[in-house]
């Protein structure tokens, strides 16, 4: 099958979303799975095969989600009932919404930068409550920190049963 | 004009400390946080409020509580139940939102109710957390209910409020994103905006219009 000249082809929108929290690892796939799901879940199978949404790219803990020009408002609603994917639990925030993915491409690089997962370690007593490196305590509890990024802290608790994230700031374990 | 999450909780009820909300819906847009059974502050230039919330309780019970909590300075909410329970603690003073509407049954909600609350300064709140992360029929019941609380509004013009019921920071929403849920109750922007400022007009005592001078 031959192309379509640009004159015949639908208009696109590209939205950049944010996903949160910081250091989810994105399967394209299934967040599309995801996305598709809210959308035909709010909006119903007519008005989803109009959107047309599809998950483009998937970088530095950002998304780029394409649909078709005008459909944008119904995406990002639909977007704000994704509270979950592969039973992980996560947020989408909406960024920008550009005509090109080049432009929302250089959005992600001036933006600020996202942290990989634990790549800043809160160290020594400073904030840690004298636990030792990587480690905190909190509410008389012992907490690895996963992440963390200025004043937010997510920190899982110590041991294999509990693999439960909790989102703290810096103030919180220097009070604790 | 002071835009409120009418409804968090905050760790140990759910996962994200109060700091942390506070950080995040600055980000998000919030000025301000009602934060279930935590103490007031003001972290990061958001206000927290305290809030209670009694639930399960005979009217006697709640009569209790809201007196407890009188001179506590929180923001006391009390879940709807039947009709007789709405209007018994829609008449009580000292209490400032009724919550759970949309669980409650068909008949809990009517204009003699938003009549009630019109008159005493009573808000009724819109969970959208049901919105947000309910599929099928319970969605498309609590969109059909916020309808009809919102046809009652139009004609009585009592106080609405808006809360995400956010366990974490992830729960939360963007003051623009909550604008474009609240257009599938048919909720006008000056609507939402009349909303999240609706906390600050249930906790502030109204000033009378005539003053009895001796």
């Amino acid at each position: 099958m031959s192309p379509r000249p640009p004159t015949l082809r639908e208009s696109r929108r590209y939205i950049l979303v944010r996903v949160n929290p910081a250091g989810t690892t994105i399967d394209q796939k299934e967040l599309y799975y995801a996305i598709s799901d809210a959308v035909t879940s709010l909006w119903g199978d007519a008005v989803a095969g109009v959107i047309m949404q599809a998950v483009v790219a998937a970088e530095n803990g950002h998304v780029i989600i394409r649909c078709l020009r005008g459909t944008e408002k119904e995406l990002t609603l639909a977007l704000s009932t994704v509270t979950a994917c592969l039973d992980v639990r996560l947020a989408l925030r909406i960024v920008a919404a550009s005509g090109t993915i080049e432009s929302l491409r250089d959005r992600i690089r001036t933006g600020k930068p996202v942290a990989e997962p634990a790549s800043e370690i809160i160290t020594g007593s400073a904030g840690t409550g004298g636990a030792e490196h990587g480690e905190c305590v909190f509410a008389e509890k012992s907490f690895l920190i996963v992440h963390c990024n200025g004043q937010k802290v997510d920190v899982i608790e110590k041991g294999f049963k509990n693999a439960h994230r909790l989102f703290l700031t810096k103030s919180d374990l220097e009070n604790s | 004009m002071k835009i409120t999450d009418a409804a968090v909780f905050p760790y140990p009820c759910g996962d994200t400390s109060v700091r942390r909300l506070a950080l995040e819906a600055k980000t998000l847009g919030f000025d301000s946080l009602v934060a279930m059974d935590t103490p007031a502050g003001s972290f990061d230039g958001v206000e927290i409020l305290s809030g209670i919330i009694v639930q399960d309780a005979s009217i006697r019970d709640v009569i209790a509580r809201v007196k407890r909590a009188k001179d506590s300075g929180s923001v006391v909410s009390v879940a709807a139940r039947d009709n007789g329970f709405n209007r018994a603690t829609i008449g009580l003073k000292g209490v400032h939102i009724l919550r759970g509407i949309q669980t409650a049954e068909k008949t809990a909600f009517d204009h003699v109710t938003a009549k009630m609350a019109a008159d005493n300064n009573v808000a009724i709140d819109l969970d959208l957390s049901v919105l947000i992360s309910a599929r099928g029929l319970a969605r498309q019941r609590a969109i059909h209910r916020y309808r009809d609380v919102l046809i009652f509004e139009r004609r009585f013009e009592f106080p609405v409020t808006l809360s995400s019921y956010a366990r974490s920071y992830l729960d939360l929403r963007a003051v623009r994103e909550i604008t474009g849920l609240c257009s599938l109750i048919s909720m006008d922007t000056s609507g939402v905006e009349k909303a999240f400022d609706a906390v600050g007009r249930v906790t502030t005592p109204r000033i009378s219009a005539v003053r009895v001078v001796s």
